[in-house]
């Protein structure tokens, strides 16, 4: 054991705070319902058969199943004829717990189509934030205007105020410009991006003045400077911006619940966990965290994919 | 190809005047090096020259017509960067198609993918292309086209800049301290490269740099700025025997010039620490002078001389050695550059006398500007005044 053996213990200690929860979502999305009101089974729980009891529930037998079984089982009585109905039905309905959690998850809710709102909404919002931040953050950082401080200024103290302090002023005008229940509502809030020019403007601070001014002597505008000179020596920035809005903006509740109301073809993600909040008939815990699983899963990934490209656009440096 | 043209150029940064009038009329073809310290405003001149910096007043020039408010893209000049800037992205190939296709392609030619697809782009990009090899070929980085600029090493990402600002045949280049970032080897070297270069484009070149070495080989004449002003502007040998200010003297020439002290007499006649001189001032200059003598003036002597000291420090560079000598009456030591087979003789400690060739000693007034009107006063007259 090194000297910093008590440096790694604290870092295990956070990995731990880090990852419970998590592990819990991915082994609820596993277990039956009986196992984690128990909290037994472990983390892949014992995937014995259980009933959906939905299933059989939308199976139980009328009067006019039992009349139409009746052939089928000659001479016994009704009561029997519904018992045996019933067992078919439960012995249709047994699934492992694994199947049902991620069936429900996709089939209860229209989780596809919230995902593909996730993606439409969080890809609008980043795109129209570089859009806006890049051109933002240049002038910023590499041109001499008047009033480019107090500019400046004004992107700092943005930076200060707190996105609930203006959530209601913000529904008001959505509401009377008719926009609430819209993409737009999801999107037009988010689109300037104060964290993010601030972010590329200091990115941009530590781009060579003589890289612009060669793109000047070559020929390119102001904005050709932007787009095919700033923008491409800026990627490793742009990938840390993305995964700070594309994070924030598919993980977001708040604004989603307050702008699309009853429109459930406009729900995100997060949004789609609603549908398995326990209403007085149970709960639905393995179901929704399975929900939960599906709607982290790409994000992770993404997040990893990222991180790659990250450091190679960090230690792939040309400016030097 | 232009002459270009500079009239009475002010430039200011806030409170500090950076340029304060500079007049230079540079011909076509003709190599020019603006030489000075750091600060003395020569990279803010050629940015003003090249647009990327606006000047408060005065006018520039380019092939007879002002370029007053004209972007740096429409003057049709190539500027190379000391630190080359190329781009990081772009390969060696692309980088230097960059100006070609920004002048010659229409904005939705440029288009990253349906570019290709416009009418008459990919007759575009054939020409501009073999304009690219044209310009690798010159230069001799034909096999690095497809490389990164992040591969290459400082001298290839030299050559890949100045095929950049060559392959659209300027009116005029401008080089900004090309040649600070390399090796003192590969600096030799890529200086011959560039005057060749010169040679073979005969377009006008102007030429920035502190290194006064550069601004000696390279140019057909040299522009010293100092202090927002330039001081002279004549071909490198006039500005090296034939200064018109002390402080040209004293920027140009390695080691220093050494500059004493001298007394100008009543009688306008010149005296070096209480040696009368065989020279006289003609104008009313009176009081304290300069006399400015470079090393290789100097030489050593057994004779009766006003310069005597004591060998302190030398310098052996194989070919010559370069002697410090500690003179006294003398604040700042002597330098003096002789020939190697004088090396025994100038042992340190060992006391040596001093001569120099009258004619070729510089003589300047107390504000530091060159006093060419003296006469030689004989003897004799020497003597009998």
């Amino acid at each position: 054991m090194t000297r910093d053996w008590w440096k790694h213990l604290i870092l295990i200690i956070g990995v731990i705070i880090v990852i419970a929860p998590f592990y819990m979502m991915v082994s609820y999305s596993f277990k039956s319902p009986g196992e984690i009101d128990r909290g037994e089974g472990g983390f892949f729980g014992q995937q014995e058969l259980m009933v959906a009891p939905r299933c059989v529930a939308l199976r139980t037998p009328g009067r006019d199943d039992i009349a139409a079984a009746s052939s089928r089982f000659a001479g016994a009585s009704d009561a029997e004829i519904r018992d045996a109905l019933v067992a078919e039905a439960e012995a249709d309905c047994s699934i492992r717990p694994v199947v049902f959690n991620y069936t429900q998850a996709f089939t209860e809710a229209p989780l596809l189509r919230y995902l593909l709102n996730g993606v439409i909404v969080t890809a609008s919002i980043f795109l129209i934030q570089v859009v806006v931040a890049l051109p933002a953050a240049y002038a910023l950082a590499k041109l001499r205007f008047w009033g480019r401080d107090a500019v400046f200024g004004l992107v700092l103290f943005c930076l200060l105020i707190p996105v609930h302090a203006i959530a209601l002023p913000l529904y008001i005008m959505l509401a009377k410009l008719g926009l609430t229940n819209t993409y737009a509502a999801l999107v037009v809030p988010w689109t300037v991006s104060v964290f993010g020019i601030f972010l590329m403007r200091q990115f941009f601070l530590t781009v060579p003045d003589d890289l612009i001014d060669a793109a000047r002597m070559d020929g390119m505008g102001e904005f050709a400077i932007v787009w095919r000179v700033m923008l491409p020596t800026a990627i490793p920035a742009l990938l840390a911006f993305a995964i700070f809005s594309v994070v924030a903006h598919w993980n977001d509740y708040f604004w989603p619940r307050i702008v699309v109301t009853g429109n459930r073809d406009l729900f995100t993600p997060p949004l789609g966990l609603r549908e398995f909040k326990g209403d007085g008939d149970g709960s639905f815990f393995g179901p929704m965290m399975a929900t939960a699983t599906v709607i982290v899963t790409p994000l992770i990934v993404a997040f990893l994919l990222a991180q790659k490209r990250f450091i190679e656009g960090i230690t792939l440096n040309g400016m030097k | 190809m232009a002459e270009l043209s500079i009239k009475n150029v002010t430039k200011r940064f806030g409170e500090t005047e950076v340029l304060k009038g500079v007049s230079l009329d540079i011909a076509d073809g003709e190599f020019v090096s603006l030489v000075g310290p750091s600060g003395c405003g020569k990279s803010t001149l050629l940015r003003i020259i090249a647009g990327l910096e606006e000047q408060n007043s005065g006018d520039i020039r380019i092939g007879g017509t002002s370029v007053a408010g004209q972007r740096a893209a429409d003057r049709n000049l190539s500027m190379v960067f000391q630190s080359y800037a190329l781009y990081p992205h772009l390969s060696v190939g692309e980088n230097i198609a960059v100006p070609l296709r920004m002048r010659r392609m229409s904005g939705l030619q440029r288009l990253p993918l349906l570019g290709g697809l416009m009418p008459g782009a990919r007759a575009m990009a054939r020409a501009i292309g073999h304009d690219v090899h044209r310009a690798a070929e010159m230069l001799e980085i034909r096999h690095l086209l497809d490389r990164k600029p992040g591969q290459l090493s400082g001298g290839q990402r030299q050559r890949v800049a100045l095929g950049r600002a060559l392959v659209r045949e300027p009116a005029a280049f401008l080089l900004d301290e090309p040649l600070s970032n390399l090796d003192a080897k590969l600096r030799v070297q890529t200086r011959a490269e560039i005057a060749q270069l010169h040679r073979r484009l005969e377009t006008t070149f102007v030429y920035v740099t502190h290194d006064q070495v550069e601004a000696m080989t390279m140019s057909d004449r040299i522009a010293v700025m100092m202090g927002g002003r330039i001081l002279q502007c004549a071909a490198p040998d006039v500005i090296y025997e034939d200064p018109d200010r002390i402080e040209v003297a004293e920027f140009i020439g390695s080691p220093k010039i050494n500059i004493l002290p001298l007394e100008v007499g009543d009688d306008g006649r010149l005296s070096l620490l209480d040696h009368a001189l065989n020279l006289a001032v003609i104008d009313g200059t009176r009081g304290v002078a300069s006399l400015g003598l470079r090393p290789e003036t100097l030489r050593l002597t057994r004779g009766k001389s006003p310069l005597r000291g004591r060998v302190v420090h030398s310098e052996n560079l194989g070919a010559e050695i370069f002697v410090q000598i500690e003179v006294a009456g003398l604040a700042e030591r002597v330098t003096l550059r002789a020939g190697p087979e004088k090396r025994n003789t100038l042992a340190l400690g060992t006391s040596v006398a001093l001569d120099f060739d009258i004619d070729k000693a510089l003589v300047f007034d107390a504000d530091g500007a060159r006093l060419r009107k003296l006469r030689h006063v004989t003897r004799a007259t020497a003597e009998v005044a």
